[in-house]
């Protein structure tokens, strides 16, 4: 009797954390208001140059970090940058409070848009085929690639394009890993960012040898918030201001994305 | 018949020489008893005579056959038949704890001499009973007192059939009034001829039960000869000097 | 819901549990020669065999399945594991076995070197030659003394079969963060811990029940 009474009591005790942790929102109006209180903005982000990534002293740059530092000056709090250490559970991050916004070229799928409150598209981005450059010639069709074993990143776009087209894929944890399977000859394609491809491939690289060939699709980035949270009309608002007073192409042209940058 | 024939035997361990020439004869049925100070090597000839040492130099035989000639040891088809002539019980005995008095009794017969499971085991109960175990056969040596763990060690050793058996201080880590047991089995042993070569600090033991005495100093044998011989009349200045700290 | 997730879980325990097998299969005999080696008296190879083992244990299980799979193509330009899960598969019972073989050898060892002189002095008196010294007097004492530190590397192994989706072998924490990544659901993350749960559970009953049957004796 006393063992079952112990159970109990730890079921209750698990029930009563994971309701705990829902419930800070309630105490504030709106989750505007919850961020401004607690004087942060916790930006969800992974490295992904050049949207994210570090410079040679350890800070965060890149076109989202540079528009996440502005957009928290503008709301008054300081900005904390977060490194999701799987960018698969983004979503819990944001549910669990550990991140206010996950601001990291994030592509806007089904799963995003059902699961955050999005701001507006910012940027376009591709998905492209990145193979070895010595059998580059062979796949310049979306034709061509149907026989490939490809690697992708788990949960990402490119691995709904390759599913959606009944390819042959594995995958792996990040971006990296799936270029770090090309290379190495275990898949013999992979589908990434064309970002990502812009700033990991080809020459002073660790990956030389590959180039993106194909490009698949179009894909909108955008910041996600928590669902229901205001924060994203007034970043919607904050991207028009600085797109009108030019400073967000400034952003932009810092670190080449200017070609993907939409028009507010 | 000479069983065991030690000549000129040497062994050093680095520089510092244990044995410095040893020879003795062991006749069937006698029973040789070899004391001394600890560090004089009664030991180390024990283990060179057993194979747990090799030695420098000197020969060891064995019912006319060599093991040690002249620095050469035996062939291994050679030396597993000679082995098979002498059995040794240990000062810790060194039962073999997983197995029960029945198991270590037959396991060598069994495993080295090939013998059946049946008559192994008949030459178990047999050999308990006159160790006085007869109701130990199916206990573990950890149940067993220190007393009870030599003499399933002596049985072990005889169910071999060796024709010498070689005792290494058999009481020194029994409790002294656990050593009367093991004195008296081996007493018996004695008395029914078994031809043994005892290391003892059992001074009076060794008077009463062996038929010579080795006196061992320093690596050589400084006396040998009868018991009351050479327990009432000591020789040599050493031996006396050694009999009357054992306070004899 | 629940049946598609416990049916998706299912595979990748399957999954786990193979690993957990074949790695037990190779690693627990394989283990045992490492320890020879580590222990022998021709100093090449215990320096040899001790440094591969330092090595092994000094880094981490999931960086060794990193260089092992992908360390071929990328250093030596060809991959030998092919392309498809086969060749992945193969590849991470190869880390396992041997990473957990090097853990293994040293409990064996410790295991081995606990047993005293006069256990092999009795057996080669007794006229056994070494192979029978080893395996009647030695390796029954050793498997008694290394039975709870073999419980706890075993217990461990079931949790590490979760790296192989580091190189594409969906085991059953792949299929738990899939739901995250398709359907916005957590709870099939958290359920996979109720796979681990029993299955070390059985272990440990398993090894307790070991562990009191070889109490018949102490040493």
């Amino acid at each position: 009797m006393k063992k079952i009474l112990a159970l109990l009591m730890a079921a209750f005790m698990l029930t009563a954390c994971f309701a705990g942790c829902a419930k800070q929102d309630k105490e504030f109006d709106s989750d505007m208001a919850y961020v401004k209180d607690k004087g942060t903005l916790l930006v969800g982000i992974t490295d992904f140059a050049p949207m994210d990534y570090k410079d040679e002293d350890g800070n965060w740059i890149g076109f989202d970090a540079d528009m996440a530092t502005k957009f928290a000056e503008e709301l008054g709090v300081k900005v904390e940058f977060v490194e999701l250490a799987d960018w698969g559970k983004k979503i819990m991050e944001l549910d669990d409070y550990q991140v206010d916004c996950v601001w990291n070229g994030m592509t806007l799928t089904d799963e995003v848009l059902k699961g955050m409150e999005t701001a507006k598209p910012y940027c376009k981005n591709q998905q492209v085929v990145v193979v070895k450059k010595d059998v580059a010639d062979k796949y310049t069709t979306k034709e061509s690639l149907k026989d490939l074993s490809f690697a992708v990143e788990d949960g990402s776009a490119g691995q709904d394009i390759v599913e959606a087209n009944g390819w042959t894929s594995t995958a792996v944890p990040k971006q990296a890993d799936a270029l770090t399977e090309v290379k190495s000859g275990t898949s013999q394609a992979c589908v990434i960012d064309l970002l990502m491809a812009g700033a990991m491939i080809g020459e002073g690289t660790s990956y030389p040898d590959l180039v993106a060939t194909v490009s698949l699709t179009e894909e909108d980035y955008g910041v996600g918030f928590r669902k229901g949270s205001d924060l994203a009309e007034e970043l919607n608002k904050f991207f028009k201001k600085c797109y009108d007073d030019g400073s967000l192409m400034d952003v932009a042209e810092k670190y080449g994305v200017q070609k993907t940058m939409v028009e507010w | 018949m000479t069983v065991l024939e030690i000549k000129d035997l040497r062994k050093s361990f680095g520089k510092n020489e244990v044995l410095k020439g040893i020879s003795f004869k062991v006749e069937k049925g006698e029973a040789v008893a070899i004391i001394g100070s600890s560090g004089s090597g009664k030991s180390t000839l024990l283990r060179c005579a057993t194979l747990l040492e090799t030695a420098d130099d000197g020969s060891i035989c064995y019912k006319g056959k060599y093991l040690l000639k002249d620095k050469v040891y035996a062939e291994k088809d050679e030396l597993k038949e000679i082995c098979s002539s002498f059995g040794l019980v240990f000062q810790n005995f060194n039962l073999f704890p997983h197995m029960s008095v029945m198991q270590n009794i037959i396991e060598a017969p069994m495993l080295v001499k090939g013998i059946s499971r049946e008559d192994a085991e008949a030459r178990a109960r047999d050999l308990l009973s006159q160790m006085g175990l007869s109701d130990k056969e199916n206990a573990y040596p950890c149940e067993l007192s220190g007393g009870q763990q030599q003499r399933v060690a002596i049985a072990r050793a005889l169910a071999l059939d060796p024709d010498v058996l070689f005792f290494d201080e058999p009481t020194s880590a029994l409790d002294p009034e656990l050593t009367g047991e093991v004195l008296a089995v081996i007493k018996r042993l004695a008395e029914a001829d078994m031809t043994m070569v005892i290391v003892t600090h059992e001074m009076a033991f060794a008077r009463d039960v062996a038929e010579k005495v080795i006196f061992m100093d320093s690596g050589v044998i400084a006396e040998e000869g009868d018991p009351k011989e050479l327990f009432y009349h000591p020789k040599t200045d050493r031996l006396k000097a050694f009999l009357h700290n054992a306070n004899i | 819901m629940f049946e598609t997730v416990l049916k998706a879980l299912l595979e990748g325990f399957g999954k786990s549990l193979e690993i957990f097998a074949l790695t037990l299969l190779g690693a627990l005999p394989l283990g045992l020669i490492i320890s020879f080696g580590s222990m022998s008296k021709f100093a090449p190879l215990k320096v040899v065999t001790r440094a591969v083992v330092w090595v092994v244990r000094g880094t981490p299980l999931m960086l060794q399945l990193i260089i092992f799979f992908y360390g071929p193509g990328l250093i030596f330009g060809t991959n030998i594991w092919g392309i498809g899960s086969q060749g992945r598969f193969i590849a991470v019972i190869v880390a396992f076995v041997l990473n957990y073989a090097c853990y293994f050898s040293e409990i064996y060892r410790g295991g081995i070197e606990g047993i005293s002189r006069g256990q092999y002095e009795a057996g080669q008196v007794l006229g056994m030659n070494k192979s029978q010294v080893f395996f009647r007097i030695v390796l029954p004492q050793v498997v008694k003394r290394i039975i709870p530190p073999m419980s706890n590397e075993i217990i461990t192994l079931v949790k590490d079969t979760s790296l192989a989706r580091i190189i594409g072998v969906y085991e059953i924490i792949y299929f738990g963060e899939k739901f995250i990544k398709s359907d916005g659901i957590i709870w099939p993350l958290f359920f996979t811990g109720v796979f681990y749960l029993l299955f070390s559970g059985v272990l440990t009953l398993l090894f307790g029940y070991i562990e009191k049957k070889l109490n018949y004796y102490h040493n």
